[in-house]
């Protein structure tokens, strides 16, 4: 199809055509351009066409003939050459002389009439023999002297591989030497390979260092090895039906300790998971509230940076009992898997001084908690902790606390040293209510009395809580560091780098947690000591 | 991998029942005809009265006697006067080179009617060939008819290429079919002439039987025989006619069980019928399948009567096994191939398919399901290897058999 002329162009752009080569109008420059559409496709009736016109090309296909592919011109251009016919091809039987061969054998075949009649016969190319090193007497003499072999004998040997092209089967099996020893296999590529790597190590080499030192290992060969494998192929062959019998039975016998190991393991970790929590060590435990919790505990010391959530790992020491008899009726494979505690860690000053820095409390690990459900408490943050009024109560808590504009439910700040003070601050507040309430009842008792005697009116005791409420305010909404650390003094007096997994940091979470895992225990307490169950 | 340029070479496979002669490049063989032959002696003074059959050939004179060769399809099977049937090749080898060049000459002249001096010659050979064997057969091939070129490839080999496997020193597997076969003809005498119910069976040949009538299944038959035919017949016409009953025999009614002798098994599987040139006919039950366990396991009876008894098949394959070298094994095994026309006994694959698989738990037999390739694997390899662009450096041409002499044949063909 032509491209767009000019004139298309310029009825297209509606110029008029001042050019003086356009001599059309430009109505008939439109008309030209709606030519090619208004042409009626091929096969469909005319009066069919006339009728729907255009507007319906899905039935042109329909019209028009099948395509058939094209008959395949086959080799065309050789018979033009030739001078024949085209698209016929023309094959002669001509003789030809393969260059493989060392002798003028001619041999005839079909080729296209007009193939090259000198060319090189197209096989000959894949006659690819091996590429085998060659030494000369002296080079003999000087590096490849054995006392077990004879100059003779190693040529044969090298004649024999390149005549099989390097097939050391073949090559062993047809190894006559006459007069030699007889030489299994291993001798014949033991000698073959040292002869090479001498060879490659002591001829002047034309490549660089690292091809001479990759051809080397490519003839790097192990007699001793070898004989040993095939010694142990030959025993593995040569073992009688009972003998595999029997090692079947045991392969068998050994999936299924195996498999009733994995079980009692399984029921194990289940154990321990329901008893111990995340304290248990074991993997993929709890995964949804705690390691909430955890994140929102490293979360809050990015954030803050003030390391006042310190997250409660006490591990508690196992109770030997009644965990291990399940474990100890199984087989003896079981008893290899043994928690223990991580070792504690040492307490330095640089520890000490990094705990001071980064507000880190270390709480002591109770050691002789009985590990029922109850004793199991696992990471919290210390705000949640907080004590919650009791019930009755709970509104005139909410009450005083609104006075005094303090959330109780959520502290701004909720350092350890904010969070006890909020606590006592509760405590107050509740004893007060508690006290006002007794206050209350006698008073009540007194009118009811007084009423009864008939007597005049007496005093209330309303006034009396208004200033234990105030004392307190300041005392809860003051951020102290000393008080901070007088606190965490008093919290832990001997406990410190104690906490088998303590929240050092976001960063140095994980490899103590890592650390808890079965495997690791006894690798990463090896020097230390371990808490026996 | 492979790919052809044809330079229309002859592949000529002699096997120990068939030879088989065609084109490089087919596949199938052009000219299959039987190995053995026939041939009178008559006195030397008497001049080729026989010379009128057409595949006649005349064989070099010997001093005392004249002998006439019959070869071809319609050679040793035409009942002559005083005519004895010979075979020239025995385990595969070749043990009279005098027939030899008539049974060529008749594939390639009479049947295929090319001129072997225009086509260079594959010829095959078992793995067990001697180095004098192929010599002579080259010797017969370049003195006698001429060729352009020769070369004499194994087997064993051959049949590996038909496969497309290409697993050296394979042939020593193969050893074990063409033993196979001489079990089979032994076993089939022993089995068929004395019966358990029915009286021992006549194998006398279609030639000789002027008439017979049709008898009931399991009835004695009753015919007449050719008078005018019963002094010329000789014992080894006979011999060759009553062995080639018995094959037809096993061929057509035997079996082979897969999963060892097994009466009840046997039963269930049926009887086949089978009608001999007598007329006698005979519903074969569970004894057709006694057969084939020749194959597997040999009667104390027969073991005690002949000493030279050839091995059964499973054995046969593991002794192979353990002359290989330990590395090889695991894939000899992996590849084991059943070819030969012996090998399409009925269940034979499967049979020993089980039977090798207690002691080799990773075998894996290849046995082609095309009968034709089945029988002509070996031939069917020599044409796919004569026909390979890159085998035409391989062949012995004339130049150089006269230049070196016998000794190239043992150079060039290993």
């Amino acid at each position: 199809m032509a491209g767009p002329s000019a004139s298309d162009v310029r009825a297209a752009l509606s110029i008029s055509n001042a050019g003086p080569s356009s001599s059309t109008h430009p109505t008939n420059a439109a008309a030209i351009i709606r030519k090619p559409s208004l042409r009626k496709p091929e096969g469909m009736p005319r009066e069919l066409y006339q009728l729907i016109g255009p507007s319906a090309p899905t039935l042109t296909a329909q019209f028009a003939k099948p395509q058939l592919k094209q008959k395949p011109n086959l080799g065309s251009s050789a018979a033009t050459v030739d001078g024949g016919v085209p698209g016929r091809v023309k094959w002669e039987w001509r003789t030809f002389t393969n260059s493989a061969r060392k002798d003028g054998l001619k041999l005839g075949h079909w080729v296209k009439a007009g193939a090259d009649p000198n060319a090189d016969y197209q096989y000959a190319k894949y006659n690819v023999p091996l590429n085998t090193f060659v030494y000369s007497a002296e080079e003999y003499n000087r590096f490849l002297q054995d006392k077990e072999w004879t100059k003779e004998e190693t040529d044969y040997l090298f004649e024999l591989v390149r005549e099989y092209d390097g097939r050391f089967y073949v090559v062993g099996d047809r190894y006559d030497y006459p007069g030699g020893s007889t030489r299994s296999l291993e001798d014949l590529k033991d000698r073959y390979y040292s002869v090479c790597r001498k060879l490659v190590r002591n001829k002047p080499w034309g490549g660089d260092e690292a091809s001479k030192a990759q051809l080397l290992s490519s003839y790097s060969f192990d007699k001793e090895r070898e004989v040993t494998r095939r010694r142990y192929v030959a025993s593995l062959e040569s073992r009688t039906p009972q003998q595999i019998a029997e090692e079947e039975a045991l392969y068998v016998e050994l999936k299924r300790l195996e498999q009733t190991e994995r079980r009692f393991k399984k029921d194990r970790d289940e154990l321990l998971r329901t008893l111990l929590g995340i304290e248990s060590g074991l993997p993929d435990i709890n995964p949804s509230d705690e390691d909430g919790l955890n994140a929102a505990g490293n979360l809050s010391i990015s954030v803050n940076g003030v390391g006042g959530l310190s997250i409660d790992t006490k591990r508690r020491k196992k109770n030997g009992g009644d965990v291990d008899t399940p474990m100890s009726a199984t087989s003896a494979s079981a008893s290899a898997i043994h928690i223990s505690q991580p070792p504690k860690k040492q307490q330095t000053a640089k520890s000490i001084a990094y705990d001071l820095v980064n507000c880190i409390v270390r709480t002591d690990v109770p050691t002789n908690a009985g590990s029922n459900k109850s004793a199991h408490t696992p990471a919290y943050l210390r705000s949640f902790k907080l004590p919650t009024p009791k019930a009755a109560i709970a509104p005139k808590i909410a009450q005083l606390m609104a006075e005094l504009q303090i959330s109780h439910t959520r502290l701004v700040m909720p350092t350890r040293a904010n969070s006890a003070k909020l606590e006592e601050l509760l405590e107050a507040a509740s004893q007060l209510i508690e006290q006002k309430k007794l206050l209350d009842k006698a008073d009540m008792d007194i009118r009811m009395a007084k009423a009864r005697l008939g007597n005049g009116t007496s005093e209330s005791g309303e006034g009396s809580a208004g200033g234990g409420e105030g004392k307190a305010t300041p005392g809860a909404m003051e951020v102290d560091e000393d008080a901070e650390g007088e606190h965490d003094e008093h919290a832990d007096p001997n406990g410190r780098g104690q906490s088998v997994v303590s929240a050092r940091s976001a960063r140095g979470r994980k490899p103590a947690r890592r650390s808890m895992s079965i495997s690791s225990v006894d690798t990463a307490g090896a020097g230390n000591k371990k808490r026996k169950r | 991998m492979f790919s052809s340029d044809e330079v229309s070479a002859l592949v000529l496979d002699i096997g120990t029942s068939t030879l088989r002669a065609g084109y490089a490049g087919d596949d199938t063989p052009k000219a299959i005809i039987p190995t053995c032959y026939g041939y009178t002696t008559v006195d030397g003074d008497v001049d080729v009265p026989m010379s009128e059959e057409g595949e006649g050939e005349n064989a070099p004179p010997k001093p005392a006697k004249k002998i006439n060769m019959f070869v071809g399809n319609s050679g040793p099977s035409v009942w002559r006067r005083n005519m004895e049937v010979a075979y020239p090749v025995k385990n595969s080898l070749i043990e009279d080179f005098a027939p030899i060049p008539a049974l060529i000459s008749h594939a390639f002249r009479d049947i295929m009617r090319c001129n072997p001096a225009e086509h260079p010659v594959l010829v095959t050979e078992p793995a067990w060939n001697t180095a004098t064997n192929r010599e002579r057969m080259a010797e017969i091939l370049f003195e006698e008819f001429d060729v352009p070129a020769f070369y004499i490839a194994n087997t064993g080999v051959l049949n590996a290429l038909t496969l497309g496997d290409e697993v050296s020193q394979q042939e020593r597997e193969w050893m074990a079919l063409y033993c196979a076969k001489l079990v089979e003809a032994n076993a089939q005498h022993i089995l068929t002439n004395p019966g358990p119910n029915r009286p021992g069976i006549q194998l006398l040949p279609h030639q000789l039987i002027a008439s017979k009538q049709t008898v009931d299944v399991g009835t004695p038959p009753r015919f007449t025989l050719r008078d005018d035919r019963a002094t010329g017949t000789t014992d080894t016409w006979r011999t060759w006619y009553e062995s080639r009953e018995v094959e037809d025999w096993v061929q057509s009614v035997g079996g082979v069980l897969d999963q060892g002798w097994n009466e009840q098994a046997a039963v269930t599987r049926g009887a086949r019928h089978y009608e001999f040139p007598t007329g006698y006919n005979y519903y074969f039950g569970p004894e057709r399948f006694g057969i084939g366990e020749q194959f597997f396991t040999h009667s104390a009876s027969l073991a005690a009567k002949n000493q030279n008894l050839p091995m059964p098949l499973p054995s046969l394959i593991s002794q192979s096994l353990a002359a290989c070298d330990q590395d090889l094994r695991q894939v000899l095994v992996g590849n084991v191939v059943l070819t030969g026309g012996g090998s399409l006994f009925s269940g034979l694959s499967d049979r020993l398919a089980s039977e090798l698989q207690r002691n080799f738990p990773h075998v894996k037999i290849h046995a082609p399901g095309n009968p034709t390739e089945r029988r002509y694997g070996a031939w069917l390899g020599g044409s796919i290897l004569g026909s390979l662009g890159t085998f035409h450096q391989l062949w012995i041409s004339k130049e150089e058999w006269q230049e070196h002499g016998r000794a190239i044949v043992g150079q060039r063909c290993k």
